[in-house]
């Protein structure tokens, strides 16, 4: 169990850059998401960590001693693959008590850690079987005992629900989540689900072209992102293009957008032009008067509980927002749309 | 980085034996084909190009070469017409079935070539089965004497290089998508014109190298001719072994060797351009 | 019936004989070399005059024989175990190279047999001896080493190429050092590919015979040499018997590769 500090790590591959400066923190016990499309650099950054590849610059710092020479066998980082990577000429048992091998300790001490742990991942019972005998969900559950059971200083996961059917991800998301609240281990977790690392992330770090774009709270990153990329990254989103007129304190500003003037938050300072945030649940078709823009909708799709919605604003803008399924829509589609002040968010339009 | 030195390291040994005892010994043979002759001893101590002179004017060579370069090229071509319908049967077989039909390809190609062709020489016997059979139903009044001749050679050597032909051939099929064939087929191509047009073409990555490992071993194949042919028909690996074993006389036994490898070369070169841009447009 | 399905039925017939008769051609010669070798009677005659294992016994009895079947068991032996560990050790470093140079590597790796066996004995004839080895058992033992390489390599290549690499990042993270690794995880896993390497090496080096005839020491035989010999003045069982004993090996080879790891995969 430790807190682990990345700083300022770069690896290339020739003229590719996989990792461009990536810095990261995770305090005891957190549960850290690196979250990004594939190429982002975030597997490379977790084979950094677990000494599989050598970075070309940056440290990485474990309690704050550097592990950069230490080999991974040293490490004692549980690594969970996303293939899994079981060894499949040994048994269950076998497989979890692999790590136990090259640590002190009896066989009998190790035959009792293997069942703790087999226990805690719920596999009591499948212990002779080889990893071609088990399903999916199982092979996956011994990866995670056999990376929990030499007790890690850091738990490293890589996409470990990516080849599981969407019914199973819950389960051994929760198993996960558990375990790793239990063992109060710190983990770092590689996923290009955003609902997933929402649901099991103490802090999400969002990456991009082998930078991090974003390092904070799920709550955070979803409603207050830092970018336009990072905002849509992380879920359904509708951007708008916005005129600064002025700052009004206490971190709202007053904009032009859609065609009205809003007060909106925002982490400034801006000039110009910025980008306003309104994901589609800040937004809502309203006939009291108390919308502040106006459009015409041109698309919409009932999908059961809820029916989406495609605005185009007076400026030319268009949103998407939802309604409830049962309200009908004006025949000639003029509606008026209410922005939820509070849910909005001004970004910069463009990062530097 | 800190790993993979070490690792590469445990590749030496291999390439130093390969090149110790592969790569010199072909600078070896190349060199000596340059040494002049001494009877009485190996070779003698100056250099001359006069080997390759006297082997490319003289018809004795010349035609023997030319000999062995079209009897290699019917085996390779009879190996084809031979290996296809196994691959093909092979390659749709699975289960026991195609267990036990892999193990009738790769058994003779695990036993010695020498005694592959044994096998053949009681076939053929005078007083063997096939002519008996022949006398017994009266399609001859005597029997054949089919011992050293060169269709027997030909015979032995399309059964010893088959198998080198049909396993390529077979991996090749076996990677065809058979549903291109069913869209062939749904198209409204003919059983001959999917075969013609569409498995055929995607069974040349298989095709290609059996064609040439086959041609390459069938030049240089000593053994049948040795044994099956006698001393009727002079093929150029018999030629070389009687100069270097028979005359001691290894300059000119290896200038006879590097002229078969060239020759060899070239045609294997000559034909992986020709089927080159086929070959890049089926590889998968 | 129609005209059409009772051509199909008969193109369908014609095309299963055809194949009954090319697998015919490709194992009648072993069939006929086993029967001959069990007959009881005096000559060389297909089908047997009856059976036997008199010309087994007769074989065991020639020391000429006997001693050229030693010879080639001994040199089979020492191919498979030296062919078997440097195969190994170049396997292990084709690894850690990238894609392309894999290929090249494997291709310089399989040269031998790529290249005619007659070409490579001759280079060896004179190589060997110009640096003392002429006609020596050594130089008859490194001809078989080279042959008998590739065969071995291939195998163990494609054994190393199956195993997952990630493996290798998982037994490390683990805590396992890089032998350790090794004797846990690579080599069980590469064992069935190492144990089919071991018995192409030895099949391979027992059988072959263009090597050996430009590179045999004086006064030695190898098996294949002494029957093609024995061939050229005595058209007899004896013969048969030693050829089948060739094939009997082979086809334990051929069992052992099945039990192992099944032949669609060995070819």
């Amino acid at each position: 169990m430790s807190s682990l500090e990345i700083s300022a790590l770069c690896k290339r591959y020739g003229p590719a850059v996989a990792l461009d400066g990536v810095s990261l923190t995770a305090g005891q016990g957190e549960l850290v998401s690196l979250l990004g499309p594939s190429g982002c650099g975030k597997t490379t950054a977790l084979r950094c960590i677990a000494g599989f590849i050598d970075p070309d610059d940056g440290d990485i710092r474990a309690n704050g001693v550097s592990i950069l020479a230490t080999p991974s066998s040293k490490r004692d980082f549980g690594v969970v693959f996303q293939n899994y990577a079981l060894f499949p000429h040994l048994n269950v048992a076998e497989n979890v008590g692999y790590g136990l091998l090259f640590r002190k300790g009896s066989k009998a001490e190790r035959e009792r850690r293997v069942r703790e742990v087999l226990e805690q991942v719920q596999l009591v019972g499948l212990e002779h079987r080889l990893p071609r005998e088990l399903s999916g969900g199982q092979q996956q559950r011994v990866a995670l005992a056999r990376a929990l059971v030499i007790q890690p200083r850091l738990l490293l996961l890589d996409e470990p629900l990516a080849n599981l059917d969407a019914r199973l991800r819950d389960d051994v998301r929760w198993l996960i989540r558990d375990v790793q609240q239990a063992s109060r281990t710190t983990a770092f977790y590689v996923t290009h689900d955003q609902a997933e690392a929402m649901a099991i992330s103490d802090k999400i770090a969002v990456m991009k072209n082998g930078k991090v774009a974003q390092f904070a709270s799920p709550r955070e990153i979803y409603q207050r992102p830092a970018e336009r990329y990072v905002a849509s990254f992380t879920g359904e989103a509708n951007f708008l293009a916005a005129e600064v007129e002025r700052a009004l304190g206490g971190g709202l500003f007053r904009v032009r957008a859609g065609g009205a003037t809003l007060d909106v938050r925002g982490a400034g300072p801006f000039a110009g032009s910025a980008v306003l945030l309104a994901r589609p649940e800040s937004l809502a078709i309203v006939t009291d008067g108390t919308g502040q823009l106006e459009g015409r909708v041109v698309k919409s799709v009932f999908l059961g509980a809820v029916q989406h919605c495609e605005v185009v604003l007076r400026d030319g803008a268009s949103v998407r927002l939802g309604t409830p399924p049962d309200r009908p829509l004006p025949a000639d589609g003029t509606v008026s749309v209410r922005l939820d002040v509070d849910r909005t968010w001004l970004m910069p339009d463009a990062v530097p | 980085m800190t790993r993979r030195l070490p690792r590469l390291a445990l590749g030496l040994p291999a390439v130093l034996l390969l090149l110790v005892f592969l790569i010199l010994p072909y600078a070896e043979m190349i060199t000596m084909s340059f040494r002049t002759s001494q009877p009485g001893t190996m070779h003698g101590a100056g250099f001359t190009a006069d080997h390759y002179r006297n082997v490319m004017s003289g018809g004795l060579y010349l035609g023997a070469l030319a000999r062995s370069l079209l009897l290699a090229l019917f085996i390779t071509l009879a190996c084809l017409v031979v290996s296809y319908p196994i691959a093909w049967h092979l390659s749709r077989a699975s289960g026991r079935k195609a267990l036990l039909l892999y193990a009738c390809v790769a058994s003779p190609l695990m036993i010695g070539v020498l005694i592959r062709n044994f096998g053949w020489m009681i076939i053929v016997n005078v007083d063997g089965p096939l002519n008996r059979v022949l006398l017994s139903l009266g399609l001859i009044d005597r029997p054949l004497r089919l011992l050293f001749t060169q269709g027997l050679v030909a015979l032995a050597l399309v059964h010893v290089f088959t198998p080198f032909m049909v396993l390529p051939i077979n991996n090749a099929l076996r990677n065809i998508n058979p549903a291109v064939i069913e869209a062939s087929r749904s198209l409204g191509a003919s059983r001959f014109a999917t075969f013609w047009k569409v498995i055929l073409p995607l069974s040349f990555p298989g095709i290609q190298p059996g064609l040439i490992l086959v041609f390459v071993l069938a030049t240089a194949a000593y053994v049948t001719p040795a044994l099956l042919g006698g001393q009727m028909v002079t093929m150029m690996p018999t030629l070389v072994v009687q100069t270097l074993v028979g005359t001691f006389d290894w300059p000119l036994g290896a200038t006879l060797a590097v002229v078969m490898a060239t020759a060899a070369l070239i045609a294997v070169v000559v034909f992986s351009l020709a089927t080159q841009r086929l070959m890049e447009r089926v590889r998968a | 019936m129609t005209v059409a399905s009772l051509g199909s039925r008969a193109s369908r017939l014609a095309g299963s004989s055809l194949i009954v008769l090319l697998y015919a051609f490709l194992l009648i010669p072993l069939v006929a070399v086993v029967a001959a070798s069990l007959t009881a009677g005096e000559f060389m005659r297909l089908p047997p005059e009856g059976l036997s294992l008199r010309w087994f016994a007769r074989f065991f009895q020639r020391g000429d024989l006997v001693e050229a079947l030693l010879m080639s068991l001994r040199i089979a032996l020492v191919s498979t175990l030296v062919t078997g560990i440097v195969a190994l050790m170049a396997a292990l470093a084709s690894q850690s190279l990238s894609r392309r140079m894999a290929v090249w590597f494997q291709i310089g790796m399989t040269l031998p047999l790529l290249i005619p066996e007659l070409l490579t004995a001759i280079g060896l004839l004179f190589f060997l001896y110009r640096i003392g080895l002429g006609k020596t058992v050594l130089g008859l033992q490194i001809g078989h080493i080279v042959l008998a390489f590739p065969y071995c390599y291939v195998s163990i290549a494609a054994a190393l190429r199956q195993i997952d690499p990630a493996l290798d990042d998982a037994s490390g993270s683990l805590g396992a050092s890089g032998w350790q690794t090794f004797r846990h995880v690579t080599l069980p896993l590469a064992m069935p590919g190492l144990v089919m390497g071991a018995v192409f090496a030895f099949i391979t080096s027992f059988d072959l015979y263009t090597v050996s005839l430009l590179l045999k020491p004086i006064g030695g035989n190898t098996l294949p040499l002494a029957l093609f010999d024995f061939l050229t003045y005595e058209f007899s069982p004896t013969a048969a018997a030693a050829a089948t004993m060739s094939v009997l090996l082979a086809f334990a080879g051929v069992a052992v590769i099945q039990k192992l790891v099944g032949l669609q995969r060995a070819f």
